[in-house]
């Protein structure tokens, strides 16, 4: 199973490497992804999904202690566990420093082991809670959008924690040790009016957890009572000074139970915590939701390719000046009843009105040429200028030349039934273009007389 | 064989003959690519202007992974039907013949350049493609069209005649009277105005072609209308993950403990201003590369955040598009919401006393945040430096700025046809659209919006603030489809 903290480091780099890539792209990658997995009978997780990737990447996958965002939390691990070794080798050695003239106070050590377990339940509690009093010494706004910021507190309850287990492990260690190369004296003293069997009682209280198992560890009524003392006394009073050293059972297990066992536990709640949080955060995470709908969604394409038109080819043909000309052909009928058109088309006030294309007959076409190549005078062919041009007004003209007319051919294309001259550019190029590709000379394209309207 | 010499395999060849296509035809410029555009949601596709512009077949086959349900095929327009018609009736004995001669036409004239366009055109219905024939509605029913018509029907393929309405005049019912005696069946579309749901009615009349594309084609809509529905849903993660980071950015600088703050202000301000801007375009791509608009031309009024952080300036009002009173209202209905809690804990005896007070609080909340943005805040002094931290603008009224126009762009850019080539202009939500969302969900869109705003948002209130956008994406279409029947009355008036 992966680390959750490298899986959602991971998702994360993911994420932000997809987050500009067309929706498209995406959905068709990780649907087809699903959908092998499901060939193939393979679960279909994240784990899977990201080692795909990787894998068509060329990448590695990055082990967790090799990723920067977590050795720096790794590194202040080892900071916290080696600072934790050495004060608790420090805090045991001073707390059972003995130079023979006063035991040492089993009470203070109870003490302070109540608030080693205080300490390990804050760290804790601020942990689940999400505080972060010490937020401001990493910086207000430092890795605020890193994957990893809300899982900040339950990192450094880890850390914590395993400072203070590298310090509780230390100092069990070092009692260890003072017990053996040492002959430790224990006592206890309180300013309160506690009498033995109070105390006793209460030893015996805290001494519950061990007591089946290990009955030595527990400290005698007869022990208690022979160990009390007061700083104000000259002499220890103890008839049997190596009585107090059997304290060291009790002391030990105190350690070993309400500081050493809490701060494991604890550690493992964190490492729970800190793995439940991952999980949270990774389904949490904005790329979550969408990577799922994209393995369940079938990807539905209806753009087909993009490759679209050529865009057209530049225009070359100028407007020229209307040629004189008697004999007017309408193409398709273009402006055949406009009575301001024909004088804004020729001079003389009864041209020849001819139509030809539409929904004539090729016969009625063909009649047409013949009868305007009789005259040998210039030819106004009209049309509506937004309709493109086809191939039937080409072959008009083309056939118009077969048949021997070799006077000039205007075309006029309108812009609207009344005869107004073609004004816009985009309709007025592909008429320019038009004569352009009939690479003919005597085919000119004008507008209509502007002055005769 | 293929033309690479391969055999093809009988199963794909089944697959290939049984799937429905379409062969998009008619007389050049009459909307041909426009159809196809809309239908293929492909805003690529060139509007030809000019024959020779479409000089080839395009397919464009609705996919669903990788399985075609249906194809659509844009061809080039009609060049010369006359000559065409006058070929396949010198060519045919009787009219049992006729398919067979169009398809003789194509094989005889694959090479013929003057033919290309016909042959390109012709050859896809001459497969087993049906017929979408596309006339413009808006010019008088001409007869020339006749010989394109015919042609058409001595393919013998099932045929849709096709009404779109391109320039302002309507003569839809001359063009019905006569398509009616060529087509099975006649439509009236507008390519470029017709919403989504003409668009799948129309995709459900080609089924009715023939008895075999029904179940295809049903199944296609069903995935369209998914689509549909998926990209609203991921359009608003989009503006989710957009306002999260909108709302909470900061802007961060290293400042010498003895060093003023006064002339980092401005250089600040100016770099939070560009982020914010950079990110609201970041969020127009996303959304409209999720509606498949990847050449859309669209003109937006910069986001202008106020100067000097005062959200009541004149001039920061007037660039919102957001008058003083709707100011006010906004900032009172939102206290309102806060209020009404009062109403309600004291089960209504206030008598609405509650609302009022909320809607005092809200408006001199308002005028609370409006200095805010001026300042800077200061981390602690680590290493003889110390942060100086820009941001975040904590009025709400910044949130329903971006959010309003938020959703007029993912509005206009869902309903926009891929035909459409005119310039998306963008404009602000002029009006309180949020009057249409119930009271329970604007309290909860708004405190989300706060917290966002103070940077309290958790990661996993995400999903809990897609659901309150979505009502909000509701309210806002209820709002556009309110405005759009007033001024529809209006016009009628």
């Amino acid at each position: 199973m992966a680390n959750p903290l490298t899986l959602l480091l991971d998702f994360d780099d993911q994420y932000r490497r997809d987050v500009d890539q067309n929706h498209g792209f995406l959905h068709r990658r990780d649907r087809r992804f699903a959908q092998q997995q499901e060939a193939h009978r393979q679960p279909l997780t994240v784990t899977a999904w990201l080692a795909s990737l990787h894998a068509l990447n060329g990448q590695r996958q990055v082990a967790s202690d090799v990723d920067p965002r977590l050795r720096r939390w790794r590194q202040a691990r080892w900071l916290f566990a080696g600072l934790g070794a050495m004060f608790g080798v420090a805090f045991m050695l001073g707390l059972l420093y003995y130079d023979g003239g006063r035991q040492i106070n089993v009470t203070l050590l109870i003490a302070l082991v109540g608030l080693q377990g205080l300490l390990a339940l804050f760290t804790s509690v601020q942990a689940w809670l999400g505080w972060q009093p010490w937020r401001a010494l990493f910086g207000s706004g430092r890795d605020d959008d890193s994957a990893l910021a809300p899982l900040r507190p339950a990192l450094s309850a880890r850390v914590a924690h395993t400072g203070g287990l590298a310090f509780a492990f230390s100092g069990l260690l070092t009692l260890l040790l003072m017990v053996l190369v040492q002959d430790l004296a224990f006592g206890w003293s309180t300013t309160l009016q506690a009498s033995a069997a109070g105390y006793h009682q209460w030893i015996a209280i805290l001494a519950l957890p061990w007591q089946a198992l290990w009955p030595e560890a527990v400290p005698s009524q007869a022990l208690v009572e022979a160990s009390q003392f007061y700083r104000l006394q000259q002499s220890s009073g103890v008839s049997n000074p190596a009585l107090l050293g059997t304290w060291w059972p009790f002391v030990l297990m105190l350690w070993l139970v309400y500081v050493l066992l809490p701060r494991w536990v604890l550690l493992m709640l964190a490492a729970l915590q800190l793995r439940w949080q991952a999980h949270a955060a990774l389904r949490a995470h904005p790329g979550w939701q969408p990577l799922h709908y994209r393995f369940d969604t079938p990807w539905v394409d209806t753009r087909g390719g993009d490759d679209g038109q050529a865009a057209p080819a530049p225009a070359h043909t100028v407007l020229s000046p209307l040629p004189a000309g008697t004999i007017l052909i309408h193409w398709a009928g273009a402006g055949m009843n406009s009575v301001l058109l024909r004088a804004a088309l020729s001079a003389d006030p009864a041209p020849l009105q001819l139509r030809a294309g539409g929904n004539s007959s090729l016969e009625e076409d063909a009649r047409v040429l013949a009868q305007a190549g009789q005259s040998g005078q210039p030819v106004i062919v009209v049309a509506r200028g937004w309709e493109p041009p086809t191939g039937e007004l080409s072959d008009f003209i083309f056939d118009a030349r077969e048949q021997g007319a070799t006077a000039l051919l205007a075309l006029v294309p309108l812009a609207d039934e009344e005869g107004a001259a073609l004004a816009d550019p985009r309709l007025l190029a592909q008429w320019q273009r038009f004569v352009d590709r009939q690479r003919d000379s005597q085919l000119l394209l004008c507008a209509p007389r502007a002055d005769a309207q | 064989m293929d033309d690479n010499g391969k055999t093809e395999n009988i199963d794909e060849r089944c697959t290939r003959i049984a799937q429905p296509r379409f062969a998009v035809v008619g007389h050049p410029n009459k909307g041909k690519s426009s159809v196809v555009a809309t239908l293929a949601q492909n805003d690529s596709i060139a509007i030809a202007m000019e024959p020779g512009t479409t000089c080839d077949s395009l397919r464009y086959p609705m996919k669903v992974d990788d399985v075609t349900l249906y194809e659509l095929i844009d061809t080039p327009g009609f060049q010369r039907p006359r000559k065409v018609l006058a070929w396949l009736q010198g060519h045919s004995l009787s009219a049992s013949d006729r398919p067979d001669t169009v398809a003789a036409f194509v094989t005889q004239h694959r090479d013929d350049p003057r033919y290309h366009d016909e042959c390109e055109l012709l050859r896809p219905i001459v497969e087993g493609a049906g017929i979408i024939y596309v006339v413009d509605g808006s010019v008088p029913y001409n007869r020339e069209h006749e010989a394109e018509m015919n042609i058409l029907r001595w393919t013998g393929r099932p045929s849709l005649a096709l009404i779109n309405q391109i320039g302002p005049d309507d003569y839809s019912a001359a063009w019905e009277a006569a398509l009616g005696q060529y087509f099975q069946i006649v439509r009236r579309f507008d390519a470029v105005g017709a919403p989504f749901e003409k668009h799948l009615d129309l995709l459900r009349s080609f089924g009715q072609l023939a008895p075999h594309w029904r179940e295809p084609l049903d199944a296609a809509l069903e995935y369209l209308q998914a689509l549909k529905f998926g990209r609203d849903s991921q359009a608003l993660e989009c503006i989710a993950d957009a306002l999260i980071g909108m709302l909470g950015h900061q802007e961060t600088a290293r400042l010498g403990e003895f060093e003023s703050a006064e002339p980092l202000l401005p250089k600040l301000q100016q770099r939070w201003q560009a982020w914010q801007r950079e990110r609201e375009q970041r969020l127009r791509g996303a959304v409209e590369d999720l509606y498949q608009h990847r050449r859309l031309q669209r003109q937006e009024d910069t986001l202008v955040t106020p100067e000097g952080g005062d959200l009541f300036s004149e001039r920061t009002r007037q660039l919102w598009g957001i008058s003083k009173n709707q100011l006010a209202a906004a900032g009172f209905g939102a206290g309102a919401v806060g209020g009404a809690g009062i109403d309600a804990m004291a089960l209504g005896h206030s008598l609405g006393a509650g609302a009022l007070i909320g809607g005092l609080l809200g408006a001199a909340g308002s005028y609370y945040y409006s200095g805010k943005l001026t300042k800077l805040k200061f981390g602690p002094l680590s290493g003889g430096f110390r942060e100086a931290v820009y941001g975040p603008l904590r009025d709400p009224q910044f949130a329903y700025v971006v959010l309003g126009r938020a959703l007029v762009h993912w509005y206009q850019v869902s309903q926009r046809n891929h035909a459409g080539r005119d310039v998306l202009v963008v404009t602000g939500a002029d009006d309180h659209w949020l009057g249409q969302m119930e009271r329970n969900h604007r309290h909860g869109l708004q405190k989300s919006l706060q917290a966002l705003a103070q940077r309290r948002f958790e990661p996993s209130k995400r999903q809990r603030l897609i659901e309150q956008l979505e009502w909000a994406q509701q309210a806002f279409a209820q709002w556009q489809l309110q405005a759009f029947q007033t001024a529809d009355e209006t016009t009628t008036d």
